[in-house]
């Protein structure tokens, strides 16, 4: 009985042992670096290319109007890359735009509401200085009366 | 002939900056600048410029009012007269405005030139300052009593004393220099004949304020007098 445990203890930990082995060896495999990954050899011009150049070159007029159509569609890409600089341009000076206003707004506020707050002080005061000069007149009126009445 | 130069000198200035506004915006050119390689400058401000005309116009009549605060000041401490301290105390009113217009566009200008609406430099700081104390006179004019005159008088001549100091704070930070080398000696010859107009135009905006603020002042005191006849006369308590 205690040889039958003894041996089935044994056979799991033989299983156990191959298992650590194995997973031992597999995560070794796969931390290897992989094979180097080779550029493709630069490929020979075909055939095909190869007539189709000689062609071109055969005939100069031929190969000087194939290179002015490649010269304006750089020309036209040139124009592109100056028209988006030039918006770019001018979008900036939008930008710059909008401050503009915000200072000038910001100065003539300023400005409006000096004038409004000196010409109501102004106007307070023109009623004050006549609601005191009624008063001190009618005070005035009253002495002399008084006095004649005496 | 105060009630008569209110006009003259409001009409004179609404013409000005019609003219003025007209010039800058449809004839001065755009400011910009190469660098050594041929390229467009990266201080180059186009159309940011046009703050120019009317903020550095201000900042010269702000100076101009701050001086002449102080010097009517000096006047009023000397001999006494109310009428030099009438004089000082529209100019600081007139001021407060001119400077609140220099700070606001100053700061929208550095928004869009450096990409910060405030820098604690010297020039900066210094400006702020004495804005605060031309606001420090106002405010002690209102509420400081019978000696406020005397008080004031003696805080716009602080402030006076303040301004060429800012003045000459010029190439010790990223504020456009002042002086023979500065901004307004280098100007373009486009832009010139619209800044000189603009700062003319201020000119006659300040002394239309000035003598409406005067006006206001003399009443002030016309007020103060009446006030003091009344009690004399026990008609007012």
């Amino acid at each position: 009985m205690t040889n039958v445990r003894a041996s089935k203890i044994s056979s799991v930990v033989a299983l156990l042992a191959s298992w650590i082995v194995v997973a031992g060896f597999a995560g070794a495999a796969l931390a290897q670096p992989g094979p180097a990954e080779h550029a493709p050899p630069a490929a020979a011009p075909s055939e095909a290319r190869k007539a189709c150049a000689d062609a071109m070159n055969a005939d100069p007029k031929f190969a000087a109007e194939i290179v002015k159509v490649a010269d304006e569609k750089a020309a036209k890409q040139r124009d592109d890359d100056t028209l988006k600089a030039h918006q770019d341009a001018v979008a900036h000076i939008e930008k710059n735009e909008r401050q503009v206003i915000y200072a000038y707004a910001g100065m003539w506020i300023i400005a409006a509401a000096f004038v409004l707050f000196l010409w109501r002080r102004q106007q307070a005061l023109k009623g004050e200085i006549a609601n005191l000069r009624r008063d001190l007149d009618a005070a005035a009126g009253e002495a002399t009366a008084g006095k004649g009445q005496a | 002939m105060t009630k008569l130069a209110v006009p003259v000198f409001a009409v004179l200035a609404a013409i000005g900056l019609a003219v003025s506004c007209y010039l800058v915006f449809f004839v001065a050119p755009l400011e910009y600048s190469f660098n050594e390689a041929n390229k467009l400058n990266g201080s180059s401000l186009f159309f940011n410029q046009k703050i120019y005309y009317f903020h550095v116009a201000h900042a010269f009549w702000l100076f101009t009012a701050v001086g002449v605060a102080g010097t009517a000041s000096i006047g009023f401490l000397v001999k006494r007269d109310p009428r030099w301290d009438d004089v000082a105390s529209a100019s600081v009113d007139v001021a407060v405005a001119f400077g609140a217009v220099v700070l606001l566009t100053g700061s929208i200008w550095a928004k869009a030139a450096w990409d910060v609406w405030w820098q604690w430099e010297p020039r900066l700081t210094m400006s702020l300052l004495l804005w605060l104390i031309l606001v420090g006179y106002v405010l002690v004019r209102r509420f400081a009593g019978p000696s406020a005159d005397r008080v004031a008088a003696g805080m716009a001549i602080f402030g006076m004393v303040g301004v060429p100091f800012i003045y000459k704070m010029v190439g010790q930070d990223s504020h456009p220099a002042a002086g023979a080398n500065g901004v307004v000696a280098t100007m373009q010859s486009g832009m010139r004949l619209p800044f000189w107009i603009s700062v003319a135009s201020f000119l006659c905006w300040y002394l239309a304020l000035v003598f409406s603020r005067l006006q206001s002042t003399r009443a002030e005191r016309e007020v103060r007098e009446l006030r003091e006849r009344g009690l004399d006369l026990g008609v007012l308590s």
